[in-house]
């Protein structure tokens, strides 16, 4: 591959002659590896934030109370969130919009406006609870949090309001990559290698049957899997990158990419709450289960599972308050770019720092409700999930607006085979939430 | 389409291909999502989004009422 940077016209243009700078390879392989690197990030970083603080808690929880036998449940999401994920590219590509702006010009104002109050509302929450985690993650390590969690925020608008798309996706490509300790955390745990194979390929029920209890973790799995926020994040993170038609297979490629690195640390966080159980301790908490783990192995790990924890908020944290800005941007017609400077899309940057501002502040108040949150968080994620897809399976339907890029009917059949078991899972979540004696205890 | 992937036609680049970063490239032209206007719908699709909507709407305030019943607001 040279490194030799080229200069030259941009085909296709006739009326203004832009520069347009290109790197020059001499092989296909090159020329397509080089493609797809320079594709790439959109897919990881959505996948890769879906695992946040939320998430952490809910595989070690599920991996604390089960062992390994909701392994095949996180492997069975694997296909679902490629394929939800893989329209979107679709349609960012296509149209070069965010997906809030795409339902207020298809759906008009009145849907339009109802996503995203929708989007903002559970997309705060969410925030809270990013943040709840990294205020607890720093008190096991010792660290003040009001000194921590302010300057996590402050860390996470720098990053944002550098005036450069590509300096935010290769920091946050770099946290997306740090994810991968929970591989060595998992290794170092010494598991069950028979029992994670058995538990990843055949579904099996744990000791003591469907109990309203697992079926409420395996929604929680499901929900957290597969969020609304990350349609919009990745379809406006495409539109913010100006992917190409001919970046279709690229961005398909990274999102896929993304689904597996997602879906294996998510069996990794699982395999480290099954180590907790083996040792006899019980789950309270992902924090406290590091602090479990630092027992009986190295005070390394402990540490590495709190980091962890804060680097899933801060993945998580970023992606969100992203998605809400562009929303925002996108309805009010408000330059919205990572690319502009902060005086230039000064509505856009505000959304994304009070978004973050306001959360952290959340946490830091004495006595505020964070496990109600949480708890509403889950439960309101997973009601409009289905929703929020049923929005992207019209517009995927769309074939004035997509034309060759619509769904065929293959796609529609597995997505409205998704979406019908989406919402039944969120009508029997809600329903477990809301009225809980409909379920008595096993 | 802009020179993505595209073999550059100069001699010297003749066995040579040229990759431009998204960022860097031209411009390409989008669906023209504005002149579209909204989708058509069938009644049976205006029907069911109310409906989802209406289903949207019952379930948030149950959770409201659920979490305010669990901090204790109604006693």
């Amino acid at each position: 591959m040279s490194d030799k940077v080229l200069t030259l016209p941009a085909a296709g243009l006739e009326t203004e002659v832009l520069p347009v700078r290109g790197r020059v390879v001499k092989s296909k392989w090159a020329r397509d590896l080089l493609t797809f690197l320079m594709v790439f990030g959109p897919g990881l970083i959505v996948m890769v934030a879906d695992n946040d603080a939320g998430a952490v808690s809910t595989y070690s929880q599920a991996g604390a109370q089960y062992g390994t036998h909701l392994l095949w449940v996180v492997l069975l999401l694997l296909p679902v969130t490629y394929f939800i994920q893989e329209m979107v590219v679709r349609l960012g590509i296509a149209t070069g919009k965010g997906h809030a702006a795409m339902i207020y010009q298809r759906f008009g104002k009145w849907w339009g406006l109802f996503s995203l109050i929708d989007l903002e509302l559970v997309n705060f929450l969410t925030l809270v609870t990013e943040f709840a985690a990294i205020d607890l993650a720093l008190n096991k390590m010792g660290v003040d949090p009001r000194i921590g969690v302010p300057l996590v925020a402050a860390g996470l608008v720098l990053i944002a309001v550098s005036g450069s798309y590509r300096r935010w996706e290769r920091t946050v490509v770099f946290l997306c990559f740090l994810d991968l300790a929970w591989f060595v955390i998992a290794f170092w745990l010494r598991p069950p290698v028979a029992q994670i194979v058995r538990g990843s390929l055949l579904p099996s029920m744990p000791a003591g049957g469907l109990t309203p209890d697992l079926m409420f973790l395996v929604i929680a799995i499901v929900g957290t899997t597969v969020a609304p926020w990350q349609l919009f994040f990745q379809q406006s993170c495409i539109a913010d990158k100006r992917l190409r038609f001919a970046d279709v297979k690229w961005a398909r490629l990274d999102t896929f990419l993304g689904a597996c690195i997602t879906i294996t640390v998510a069996g990794c966080m699982m395999i480290a709450g099954n180590a907790s159980r083996v040792h006899g301790f019980t789950f309270t908490d992902p924090a406290q289960m590091a602090m479990d783990i630092g027992t009986f192995s190295s005070g390394f790990l402990k540490n590495a599972i709190l980091l962890m924890m804060i680097n899933a908020a801060v993945l998580g944290t970023t992606a969100i308050s992203l998605s809400s800005s562009w929303a925002y941007g996108e309805v009010r017609g408000w330059p919205h770019s990572l690319q502009l400077p902060l005086r230039k899309a000064k509505g856009f940057y505000f959304v994304y720092l009070v978004s973050v501002a306001a959360a952290a502040g959340v946490v830091l108040i004495p006595r505020a409700p964070l496990q109600l949150i949480i708890l509403g968080v889950q439960v309101l994620a997973g009601v409009m999930l289905p929703s929020a897809i049923i929005f992207l399976q019209l517009l995927l339907n769309d074939k004035e607006l997509l034309g060759e890029h619509a769904n065929r009917p293959w796609n529609n059949l597995v997505n409205w085979t998704i979406i019908i078991v989406l919402f039944a899972l969120s009508l029997i979540l809600a329903a477990q939430v809301a009225a809980p004696k409909l379920f008595p205890a096993a | 389409m802009a020179t993505m992937t595209n073999p550059i036609e100069r001699n010297e680049f003749r066995h040579h291909f040229v990759v431009v970063h998204p960022l860097d490239d031209a411009p390409e032209t989008k669906v023209d999502t504005d002149s579209l206007g909204p989708m058509p719908m069938t009644m049976s699709v205006r029907v069911s989004l109310l409906s989802l909507r209406a289903y949207l709407v019952l379930m948030m305030l149950l959770v409201l009422y659920h979490v305010l019943d669990l901090a204790k607001v109604f006693g």
